[in-house]
């Protein structure tokens, strides 16, 4: 990136100044892990889910802010996911790790099936249609009770761990959720850097420039689909371990909401936008008193006013713009 | 039964029901002629419809036609607050169209939250509008409610056309659909018109809940399926002709009623939701080429 009208030792003191700002939402959020980690309890668990949801942001930040592309069903990979883990964990008594994995598994090679045909629809069509994906997945939940149970949820779903070591305590679990959010966070960095990453970038600057590239659009898009829907599975798997419970409504429409206003809060497009979204985001509840009945409510509202006032979100004033006109 | 009576049974119930997605159709394409969006919020309209309806007359004691009236009203009021609130200052940015389909999306979370807190999680009907036994045709048994649906649709789609087709309102609306920037040229209040198709949709959502209720149930969540719905009736009718969104809501209610028919009740929305992705899939050359 070249500044025009600047000297090299300007430009040298622009970047001096931008560090510390580029840092602020790392320390911040070290910050909040660790006091988290240190009162433990339920500021624990808090920030527990608030990690899990780092992992499924990260993924929609992948889809969404690298390659400009929509989805409003990625709850349907978190169900997935969430659900297979929980179902081959309690009814099949298999261990947790292979649960996660192949929970996984399914929910990307189900994105594949369904990524395919709709990832070839554009605008309207491609909200709508993966909006209808999210639901349909809800609905096969509440109605498929031989495996779901239904409205009444799997409860007893085991906690994270590998063979017969289980993580129950609450930093325990906050630990192995911080490493995992953290390598999430890692690997989407790496994956913007990489070659794959550019070609989602230019891919969600314009779809007809990077056909003009060379780079194969439709298999961009799907590749990015599936690796939104890999980190979505995650986090559902994940969820249901750390909750030990999973029903419908885990996975609903609020999800969707929810996600959303995480990444406007952090900012779309950036690589601490996630992190600090979701961290700030869970912690709001917990500041206000008595704002669980109003949760959904003010994450709608605060989703509009973040849409129509401040479109980047918290990134506009941590991050460099790195490229020139990604505001809109 | 015969299985032939059985058939018409299921075809006249989806009839009903195709009605009401052909309106909430309509109430997309309104908005989609006036301005290209695609309101993600108009479920919350046909729940918003039905449930003032059902306050108004158990709390407040109004007589039903009353009460149904003021629900409408009050629906299309909040159509426009939807529109000055939430669209315009996006309009006004010349935000994307994702960002317009989460922040209506977002405002149909607000509403549906807004509603849960006001009234509660507990489903709510109404009495059916004329409180006599059903008509027989042979051995189909057609209630009248059905029947008020089916006229009541037929009349505001008859009224729309004549409202788009001979009022100045009406055309100017139309040509800002076909063209916006020539619109303003002539003299068009473009905006207005934007603020007028949200009171428009938002009235015919209200109403369509309001028709809908004493056959089924509304409560708080009912609005996203509603709207999915009414998106599959304007899709299969070519986005944007309110005949055809009407046409494909008749459409879609039928194989709706057909496969509660035959697999039960329960899969009722996933019904639906396959025959959208269906239908997405298999025509994507008509469909993608009509879309912004």
């Amino acid at each position: 990136m070249t500044l025009p009208n600047t000297t090299s030792t300007e430009r040298a003191g622009l970047l001096l100044r931008a560090w510390p700002l580029q840092l602020l939402p790392w320390a911040v959020s070290a910050a909040i892990v660790g006091y988290a980690f240190i009162v433990g309890g339920y500021v624990a668990t808090v920030i527990a889910f608030a990690l899990v949801y780092v992992v499924f942001v990260t993924g929609l930040n992948l889809f969404m802010g690298f390659a400009n592309q929509v989805s409003f069903g990625q709850n349907a990979f978190a169900g997935l996911g969430g659900y297979a883990s929980a179902i081959l964990t309690t009814t099949y008594n298999w261990p947790v790790l292979p649960a996660m994995i192949a929970g996984i598994v399914l929910a990307v090679v189900i994105a594949l099936i369904i990524g395919y045909p709709t990832l070839r629809l554009k605008g309207h069509y491609l909200a709508m249609a993966t909006l209808a994906i999210g639901l349909i997945t809800y609905e096969i939940a509440v109605e498929w009770q031989s495996m779901t149970q239904g409205y009444l949820g799997i409860s007893g779903i085991p906690p994270l761990g590998i063979g017969s070591y289980e993580i129950i305590s609450d930093r325990g679990q906050l630990a192995i959720l911080s490493i995992v959010a953290l390598l999430a966070v890692f690997i989407a960095a790496r994956i913007k850097s990489s070659r794959m990453g550019r070609a989602f970038l230019a891919l969600g600057a314009s779809e007809n420039a990077a056909l003009a590239l060379g780079i194969n659009v439709s298999r961009t898009k799907l590749i990015a689909f599936l690796t939104a829907a890999a980190f979505a599975a995650l986090a559902g798997a994940l969820f249901v371990h750390v909750v030990g419970y999973v029903s419908p409504e885990v996975f609903g429409l609020h999800m969707v909401i929810l996600g959303f206003t995480m990444l406007y809060v952090g900012g779309i497009g950036s690589i601490a936008g996630p992190l600090i979204g979701a961290l700030l985001i869970s912690l709001l509840p917990e500041v206000l008193r008595g704002f669980k009945d109003y949760q959904d409510l003010f994450y709608g509202t605060a989703l509009i006013l973040l849409l129509i006032y401040a479109p980047r979100g918290l990134a506009a004033f941590f991050e460099r713009r790195e490229r020139t006109g990604s505001a809109s | 039964m015969s299985d032939f009576t059985y058939f018409a049974q299921v075809l006249v119930s989806g009839l009903g029901t195709g009605c009401i997605y052909g309106l909430i159709g309509i109430g997309f394409c309104v908005i989609y002629n006036a301005s290209g969006i695609v309101n993600f919020a108009q479920g919350a309209f046909v729940m918003l419809g039905g449930m003032i309806t059902q306050v108004a007359l158990t709390r407040l004691g109004l007589p039903l036609p009353i009460a149904a009236i003021i629900a409408i009203l009050l629906v299309a009021i909040s159509g426009t607050v939807l529109e000055r609130v939430v669209v315009r200052p996006l309009w006004d940015r010349n935000a994307t169209m994702f960002v317009m389909i989460l922040a209506t999306l977002a405002a149909q979370i607000v509403v549906e939250r807004a509603t849960l807190l006001a009234v509660g999680d507990q489903p709510r009907t109404l009495p059916v509008f004329t409180d006599l036994p059903p008509l027989k045709f042979g051995g189909v048994a057609v209630s009248l409610q059905l029947i008020w649906i089916l006229v009541t649709s037929c009349l505001i789609v008859a009224g729309l056309a004549v409202f788009f087709q001979k009022t100045k309102t009406g055309k100017a609306m139309r040509a800002c659909a076909i063209d916006r920037e020539a619109a303003a040229l002539q003299g068009i209040p473009v905006k207005r018109m934007l603020a007028l198709s949200f009171a428009l949709s938002a009235g015919l959502g209200a109403l369509a809940g309001v028709l809908i209720t004493p056959t089924q149930y509304t409560a708080f969540n009912v609005g996203v399926p509603f709207a999915i719905s009414g998106f599959i009736a304007a899709i299969v009718g070519g986005f944007g002709k309110p005949s055809g969104a009407f046409l494909g809501g008749l459409l879609l209610g039928v194989v709706q009623a057909a496969a509660i028919a035959g697999f039960g009740s329960g899969l009722k929305n996933v019904a639906a939701l396959s025959m959208l992705l269906i239908f997405l899939f298999l025509r994507p050359g008509g469909i993608v080429g009509a879309s912004k």
